[in-house]
This record gives structure tokens, sequence and C-alpha cells, in this order.
């Protein structure tokens, strides 16, 4: 290259540099004005972008009862897993969807970054309080007043999924703490199996257990962020689930990939500690164990207690941009709450509604075949009671669990331990807030 | 330049119209595909963000460096050059050096079936990347490989061979390309020198040391820029990886590192870290075209 195209290569970066800078300070992010919340002239189409599988089912319930308001579904990977970046990047470019899932731990993070509308405004989404069960409701709302910054979809009250078959055979009773849960690790070793899998990319359920014991990940005053990813209960998760670890006791398989589904279809792992929704997970993931598992409460840190832990569960928001609010909200207050969605989404999802009549569903009220017939929803309703309603997700979720993830991962392969992966998660967490300008302390 | 180059210049431009022609789609698309992003990468990466209280409103300012002080800073991002570079330099020479010995041996006039082997070497490049990662991942797997009896016992997958069970799946993918490269170059060789040397006695080995490899240098050295920048910007393998090992981290190359900072979201960090990382790139790529140039003068 001559110097003198490199200068006039320079030139041109530099005139589109400018030409760029000054056509985004015209546009700048649009204000999530609640008071705009208002039905928009004739016929509205709204796109809606979900990773629930059979999504559509429910939708095209809405879509044939509302001609005026047709609702296109998208799906995508989960949000973890891909959804959530496209919709930060189609915030940041202006042609996100009308409406969007988005978890719980997530809803921080898009509200940090201007990415859901306050729906406070739009009618009878704040009388609707009272439908939802009070933490999920405390969860859209970060606790403010005249704020509904998304409508709860479900939740995922965890318990422990094990295979009543092995364990019988094995002459094994159901543990009912996490030390019998150790004790039978190593029983269920010798005989070749494992008592479960560690997922060391699945820190939102590391982060269940840890909810469980009573611990905390993030504080908000209003004023600052407060990290505390190595809390005392935090510890000691980590420090039970590294003796596993230490010991061989538990496998390592990577999480959702294939490899996994074949470790649960062949028997070698036991038992899984999950969420309600992780039952389509087992059943469509391990086919040939049909019949074979059942559900019994998670194991506890004190003998007696009853406390549950909760992993994921989501929220349907509508997203930055959108030209009719007030409609996206009318679907999502429906989607969620209307007794034939909520039938048609447990169908094809298991999932658990987030409202306080969604128990009393009659699709709640059967047995599954893939469960021995066993009623699995009892189980998790009473888990969903025992589910500590204050629970506080970070403004930067994604990058927390990434970060973490890598420790994890490292321990699992024999660098570092899960401690040390809690505490550089830590640092990291504070470090991504510092540079993203959010107030955080230490 | 010429003096009768400066004279035509000093006449002006004589077919304004052919010109804009034949160079307006390049300049167009180059000004729209090219320049733009960078452009807007380059103003990304000056911005900061701002915001008061917890959930603040963020507002965009000017922030000259702050950003590239923190790329910087961060650990993890030059650990990942520095993998990558391993990487580069162990696969790169394998990689080329049997691009090579094929080409040279589909050029020999000892070898059968040269239209059948060309193809079948080049058959990997047709595959596309994230579906050849997929395959071996499959092929490298402990429980779903075809060959359990070695995967069972050697893990491909593990922390200290993950980086070169990756080197495997590119050097899969793109011996057949720059074999390619190579042996074209290797076709446009007259005829003549060959005939000259075997006057002399020299054997079909003696040719390829000494006449086939110093006339295909040139090749060589752009077959080993490409592979230097696809080396540096390893993203689509590792990705894919990332569903089958632990081992693949979110800061595993370089680029998956600017993903996952874009992942957070922070555009502007991000933005950093691809001006740095381009740089980068473009500094070593050079260097090395350099320092050929200057051997193949010496």
């Amino acid at each position: 290259m001559s110097h003198r195209t490199a200068l006039a290569g320079g030139a041109l970066l530099l005139v589109s540099a400018l030409a760029l800078s000054a056509c985004s300070t015209g546009g700048g992010t649009s204000d999530t004005d609640a008071a705009a919340c208002t039905p928009s002239e004739g016929k509205v189409n709204l796109t809606f972008t979900s990773w629930l599988p059979g999504i559509e089912d429910a939708v095209a319930i809405w879509n044939d009862e509302n001609p005026d308001i047709q609702v296109e579904v998208q799906t995508g990977p989960n949000g973890n897993g891909g959804t959530y970046k496209n919709f930060f990047n189609q915030i940041e470019a202006g042609n996100a969807p009308d409406l969007g899932q988005i978890e719980y731990d997530a809803l921080p993070n898009f509200r940090v970054q201007d990415g859901v509308v306050n729906l406070a405004d739009c009618a009878g989404i704040l009388d609707a309080k009272s439908n939802f069960i009070d933490w999920t409701w405390n969860q859209v709302t970060f606790g403010e007043e005249n704020a509904v910054y998304a409508i709860p979809q479900d939740i995922g009250p965890e318990a422990l999924y094990y295979r009543a078959d092995l364990f019988e055979a094995a002459g094994l009773d159901v543990p009912t703490t996490w030390d019998e849960y150790a004790a039978d690790a190593a029983i269920i070793r010798e005989q070749g199996g494992y008592i479960t899998n560690f997922s060391q990319s699945d820190i939102n359920a590391f982060a269940g257990l840890v909810w469980q014991a009573g611990g905390q990940w993030f504080a908000n005053d209003g004023e600052s962020w407060d990290v505390t990813l190595d809390s005392a209960e935090s510890t000691q998760v980590a420090d039970y689930w590294q003796g596993l670890i230490d010991e061989d006791l538990v496998g390592t398989v990577a999480p959702w990939t294939d490899e996994w589904n074949a470790a649960y279809n062949s028997g070698e792992m036991w038992t899984w500690v999950s969420a309600v929704w992780g039952a389509n997970t087992i059943s469509s993931g391990a086919p040939d164990t049909s019949g074979k598992w059942a559900v019994a409460p998670m194991p506890q840190w004190t003998e007696g207690a009853s406390a549950a832990g909760n992993w994921g569960g989501s929220t349907t928001a509508v997203l930055t941009g959108s030209k009719h609010p007030y409609e996206a909200a009318q679907f999502a207050l429906w989607l969620n709450s209307d007794a034939d969605a909520l039938t048609a989404m447990n169908k094809s999802a298991n999932i658990y509604p987030a409202t306080v009549d969604g128990a009393s569903l009659p699709a709640f009220a059967d047995g599954l075949d893939f469960y021995g017939g066993q009623k699995i929803y009892e189980v998790f309703a009473e888990a969903a009671k025992n589910v500590n309603p204050d629970f506080t997700w970070g403004p930067t979720m994604t990058q927390t669990y990434t970060d973490v993830a890598d420790g994890f991962s490292g321990a699992v392969s024999g660098s570092g331990t899960l401690l040390d992966a809690l505490k550089t998660g830590q640092d990291k967490t504070i470090a991504a807030l510092k540079a993203a300008a959010i107030p955080v302390k230490g | 330049m010429t003096a009768e180059t400066k004279a035509r210049r000093r006449r002006g431009i004589r077919h304004p119209v052919a010109l804009a022609v034949f160079l307006g789609p390049f300049t167009i698309l180059f000004a729209l595909f090219y320049a733009v992003p960078i452009g807007y990468a380059v103003y990304q990466s000056l911005l900061t963000v701002e915001r008061e209280g917890t959930f603040g409103k963020a507002t965009q300012v000017f922030g000259g460096l702050t950003q590239y002080v923190q790329v910087f800073q961060n650990e993890a991002f030059w650990s990942a050059v520095l993998r990558v570079l391993t990487f580069g330099i162990v696969q790169v020479p394998i990689m080329l050096g049997v691009a090579l010995l094929l080409a040279l041996l589909l050029d020999s006039p000892l070898v059968k079936g040269k239209k059948f082997f060309r193809l079948a070497f080049f058959a990997p490049y047709a595959v596309p990347g994230v579906i050849a990662a997929i395959m071996w991942g499959f092929l490298y797997s402990p429980k779903l490989s075809p060959f359990t009896a070695i995967t069972g016992q050697v893990d491909f997958l593990g922390a200290d061979l993950i980086l070169w069970a990756i080197a495997n799946v590119v050097t899969w993918v793109y011996v057949g390309y720059n074999m390619l490269i190579i042996y074209s170059a290797l076709l446009s060789i007259p005829a003549d020198i060959y005939e000259a040397a075997r006057l002399d006695g020299a054997s079909q080995a003696r040719i390829a040391w000494s006449i086939k490899i110093p006339l295909v240098r040139p090749a060589i050295t752009l077959t080993a820029i490409f592979s230097i920048i696809g080396t540096l910007q390893l993203l689509a393998e590792p990705q894919v990886f990332k569903s089958f090992s632990s081992a693949v981290t979110s800061t595993f190359t370089p680029n998956l590192a600017i993903y996952s900072t874009a992942a957070v979201p922070n555009v502007n960090l991000a933005a950093a870290f691809s001006v740095v990382l381009a740089l980068f790139t473009f500094a070593l790529s050079f260097g090395v075209l350099k320092y050929t140039q200057r051997k193949d003068n010496a």
C-alpha cells in the first residue's frame, strides 16, 4: 500500500466516522414514557420473540380471538444462548420485536440498558398485581410504585427429579438432606453411575441452590449495587459441590448437549435438581427412561426444613421501540393469565404459571406418564410456596454468568475451585459494572 | 512515477463516465460494507457511558481513549491473543507444510489420478466451517464418537488438548484451500525450466526442492498471511466447541472475548477490542510480508 492510498483510506474512515456521529446524535434512545400507552388506530401487527417450545399454539388462540391485533411469533435460542444478544442488538438498532421473552434474572440487565417499556400506565396492568404470585410481581416492578417492566409468565420452583427404579433397585431412600444426597452419591458411584451431573455452565442453576440456602448475590439500595457472589451461603454451596467434584461423585458433562442427553438417557445419571420446566427437558432428552422417573422435594441443608430454590422463569416484556405498547401489553397480560393460554403453554413446555390461580388449572391435577403417573405439579406447587420471595438479580447477569461459568469450567477440569470461580466472578462483575458506569460498591 | 503518466495526469481524467462505471460499484460497496462499519466501530470505541443511580438513564459521551485503556488492562483478552499466537506458530507451518507437500505431489509427473486427488483434498474446504466443527466435535466426543476406543482414553476436549483439537479441525478444513493456491502457482512455472533441469540430471526431488519451492514462495507467503489473519480471528470453531467442551471459555480467542463483551452489552469496549485486534492483525501480517520480501530481495 502506498502512502497516498493509506492516507486516502484514513481520510475516508474519518469522514464516515464523522458522518455517523452526526446521524447518531439525532436519534438518541427513545423514552420509556409510560404516558404514551394508548390504543393504536386500525389493525395492529405485533412481533413476539420467544424460545418456549410450542408457544405458537397459545398465540394462535389469541390470533383467533383478536382479528385486529395479530401476533407473529419468532422463535430463537434460549435467552443466554443468543436471544438476549439479539435483543440488545435489535434495541440498539431500533428494530426490536414488540414483545420478547425475558427471564427474571435478565430483566435488570434490560432495564439498565433502557430496553424494556414501563407498562404501568397501560390500561389494566397495575390492577393485575393481585393475579400474580407476590415475588414475581416484585421482580418485574423492582419493588417500585408505578412501575411494571414486564408481565410474569412462569416460575421455576425446584425439586429433585430422581430415577425411582434405580433407587429402589439399589435399596436407597430418596435423600431429604444434602448430607444424605452426598452419601448416596458415593454409593451410586460404586455402582458405576453418577448421582447427577454438575452443570458447570448453568450458573443460574447454581444461583437457585444459593437461593435455597438463603443467600443473595446482589443488593440494590437505589444508589449503588452491592455484589456478594462469595457470600457465606454461596461459599457453603460451592464447597459442598466442590467436595463432590473432587471425589468424582458427580458427572461434569457440558449441559444441554447431546452428550448430556445421552448420559441421562443411558441411566448413567440418577437425579437432577431442577426446576418444574426440567420435566420437559428430561422427557425430550432421555426418552428411553420414560416411566422410570419420580419427583421429590429438594434436599435440605437443615433436616426437616422445606426451603426450595427457583431456577428460571420468564416474563413477557414490551421492548423499547415498540409502536404499539398498549396492544403489546394487553397481549402479554392475556398470554400469562388466560386459562387457555396457560394450559396450552403447560402442555407444550411444562411451564408452571406465575399466576395465583394457575396452580388450580385442571392441567396441573394430572399425573404424567413419563413420571410413572405421579402428579408432579403437586410437588412443585408446594416448592413454589417455599421459595424465598426476595432474591435480587444483578444488572449484567449475562456477563456474571459467563465469567462464573468460565471459572466453573476450570474447576470441573481441575484448575481452581468453585469458590475461586465465584470470587473471580465477583471481581469481574464489579469491573464490568464500573466499565458500564453502573454505580457499585467495592 | 514515469514522465508519461505524469503528463497524462496533468491533462485530467479522459474518460470520466468509464471511470465511474468501473470504480463506482466497488467504491460504493467498499464504503458501505467496509469503510462505514469500521468508521462506526472506531467512533463507538471513543465513546463512554455515563449514568446516575442504579437504573439511571445512560448517556453516551465522548470518552477519548478510556476504552482503549481498559483494553490494554484486560488480561483475559491478551492471554487470548497469546493463545492464538501459540496456536498459529504451531498450526500454520504444519498446515502450509502439508499443503505444499500435497501440491508438489499433485504436480509431480509420477502421481496418477490427479483430478480425483485434487478434488478430494479440496473437498473439506467446501464443508462450511461450523458444520466441520460440529462433525469433529462429535468425532472427539468421549461417548458419542464412532471411535470411542480412542476418545474414551484420550480427552481431546479437555483443557490440555482442546487447542490442538481445534488446530486439527482448522488444518483439515484449510489444507486443501492452501494447496490449491500453491498448486496453481506451480502450474504457471514454464515447462522449459524443468526440461533444463532434467538435462542437467536433476531428480524429481531435486527439481521440487531447488526449482519449484523457490518459485512458489510468493504463493506460500500469501497463504501464510491469510492463515495468520484467520488464526487471530478464530471464532466459529471455538464457538461450536464451547458446546462440546467445558475447556473453551468465553475469552478463549480474542474474537470470542469481543463477542462476550458485546453480549454484556458493552458495545463501546467491544468496539475498542475490535479496533485493537484489527490493528494488531494488520501489523503482524504486514510485518510477515515485509520480512519475507526482504529475504526475497537479499
